[in-house]
């Protein structure tokens, strides 16, 4: 989003300075001073740390002790064992699911707050969206986890009513409950922001042509909001492959996926080689998916340009 | 008839729909404040009538109170940290063209679209050979360079508003980079600066992962309520999420006041 530069970037200092002395100091120190120490804090607090777990893929444990090393054994291990085959499809799987049904929910209701709502409910919803982005995601699954538990809120009703205890808790049916609370609220706000986007002239152009509602959907607005689907289902994929609270807290990490994995070998100890070898799997995987949705949003964009 | 008809039904169940969405994403929240003054120890219907039993507990319990500390203090760190960088790096990307730019700035922006367990046992793997591990430092480091994104966007979107030319004029008029940038350009960005250093601080407040991984013995609330929640039943994790609940929603809140979030600058000029 901040990666393209402004139009007016050309005019950069350096260009203005060559007339004027009167600035103290010269712009390229000055650039540094306030862009080495980001680049520093970035490379030794993230990529560092990144960079690193790809190293240690190819170091060997010799007893418990983590030695550097260069082997493709771990990669061999890892890659080869049916443990890990297994949670990367049911992985797959789950974020598969719940990117499909993120973007289905998230379109009907981003429309309706972006062209059915009033500017004020409208930037209410957003601020009201905004919220759980940033907030006490564990919580939240812990509270699902009380309404749905076999003595839970709603076996509580069902009791009451005298309805057998419903098994809720535990399934596939829990773990997606689980990710659309981390992945809807996100999902909902990139695609508000892309039917806002939206040239309107484009929709009254629609109708006047005689136009249903449906049809200027289908035609006008899904088309030209693309990159936003595109952007929503990748963010939805992005968290609902990585998650590790969902799957411990849902399902109780039966079976398990990918971060489980990841967490359960670490905790073991001395698997670290092993441990890396499923995270960098895993990054591989998103950049994989990311680039996918890159492909996607980009076509749009040739055609329009091809207009 | 039915052509009028029509139009509305679809309309109501689009409003029907938006607020069963709503409900399906505040009703996690609620079911946590209202289960937090019921007398029962295990929440469920029918409600154990009211009781402020477990808030009490939350504040004999020392460890719930030194993770409140510590979160504070990360929080703080990360927030005040977190808004420097992303001011710099903003600026950077604003004022400047050099090579390598995009990766720079990717490399601010990308952190928190890496999921957070393999971030937390990256960093935790780099800084143990650092020494940095199990410091509420580290911690501080750590959350400052994924919450740093989301700061570089808010300031660099409120550059995006900034006059191109108030800054050379201040140059012309003899000030030095350093002066224009203090008296020109973070003036003009209070707002957002403001804005990043409550949504850092929620950004902290709310990250488990690397605060486990990387923060050792010293928990964050997040962690602390990781830790109860992977034992038995407790009814305090319900006061604590009802005060945690409200922490983070005031930050994210005020953030969201400072910056002004509107939906429909693009579409209203129609």
């Amino acid at each position: 989003m901040t990666g393209s530069s402004p139009p007016g970037a050309a005019d950069s200092p350096r260009g203005f300075l060559t007339g004027s002395r009167s600035t103290a100091g010269s712009p390229a120190v000055f650039a540094m001073l306030l862009g080495l120490p980001v680049l520093l804090w970035q490379i030794i607090f993230f990529a560092g740390p990144l960079v690193f777990l790809v190293v240690i893929t190819f170091w060997q444990v010799k007893s418990f002790r983590l030695s550097p090393a260069f082997v493709a054994d771990n990669w061999e291990k890892v890659l080869t064992s049916t443990a890990f085959l297994r949670a990367l499809g049911h992985t797959l799987t789950v974020a598969g699911t719940t990117t499909v049904l993120a973007t289905a929910i998230a379109l009907p209701a981003a429309y309706t707050i972006a062209f059915r709502l009033s500017p004020r409910l409208r930037d209410f919803a957003v601020a009201f969206l905004v919220v759980p982005v940033f907030s006490s995601y564990i919580l939240r699954i812990y509270a699902w986890q009380v309404v749905l538990s076999p003595q839970g809120v709603i076996n509580g009703i069902a009791g009451l009513i005298g309805v057998e205890p419903l098994p809720l808790l535990g399934g596939a049916f829990s773990l997606q409950i689980g990710l659309l609370t981390l992945t809807l609220p996100i999902a909902v706000l990139i695609l508000t922001f892309g039917f806002a986007g939206v040239d309107r002239t484009l929709i009254e152009a629609a109708e006047n042509l005689g136009c249903r509602r449906g049809r200027v959907v289908a035609h006008v607005l899904l088309p030209a909001i693309r990159p936003a689907i595109a952007l929503a289902a990748t963010t939805s994929f992005l968290l609902a492959f990585g998650d590790y609270v969902s799957p411990l807290f849902m399902t109780g990490s039966k079976p398990p996926t990918l971060s489980i994995v990841v967490v359960d070998t670490v905790k073991s100890g001395s698997q670290w080689p092993r441990a890396s070898v499923v995270g960098v799997s895993m990054l591989l995987i998103l950049v994989a998916v990311l680039a996918l949705g890159q492909v996607l949003s980009r076509r749009t964009r040739l055609r329009r340009g091809g207009r | 008839m039915a052509t009028r008809i029509l139009p509305r039904l679809s309309r109501l169940a689009q409003h029907l729909f938006l607020a069963g969405l709503f409900v399906f994403i505040a009703a996690p929240m609620l079911v946590i404040v209202v289960f937090s003054f019921d007398a029962n120890r295990f929440p469920t219907i029918p409600w154990g009538g009211f009781s402020l039993e477990w808030h009490r507990a939350i504040l004999e319990d020392a460890m719930v109170r030194d993770a409140f500390l510590n979160s504070i203090l990360v929080g703080l760190g990360t927030a005040v940290l977190s808004t420097l960088l992303g001011f710099a790096a903003a600026y950077v990307d604003y004022r400047w063209r050099f090579f390598g730019k995009r990766a720079f700035v990717l490399l601010v922006a990308i952190p928190p679209a890496v999921p957070v367990t393999i971030l937390g046992m990256a960093m935790l793997a780099f800084l143990s050979r650092l020494g940095l591990f199990g410091r509420l430092e580290a911690v501080i480091a750590c959350h400052t360079a994924v919450a740093s994104s989301f700061s570089m966007a808010l300031i660099r979107l409120r550059l995006n508003d900034f006059g191109r030319d108030l800054e050379p004029a201040a140059w012309n008029l003899g000030a030095s980079h350093a002066a224009a940038l203090f008296t020109v350009v973070v003036p003009f960005c209070r707002p957002a600066l403001i804005a990043s250093f409550f949504l850092s601080a929620a950004v902290s407040f709310d990250e488990f992962m690397i605060a486990w991984f990387v923060g050792g013995v010293h928990e964050t609330i997040p962690v602390r309520i990781l830790n109860l929640l992977q034992g038995q039943v407790n009814p305090k994790i319900n006061a604590i999420g009802t005060v945690v609940l409200a922490v983070s929603i005031v930050l994210v809140v005020l953030a969201q006041w400072f910056v002004g979030v509107r939906v429909g600058k693009r579409a209203d000029p129609t």
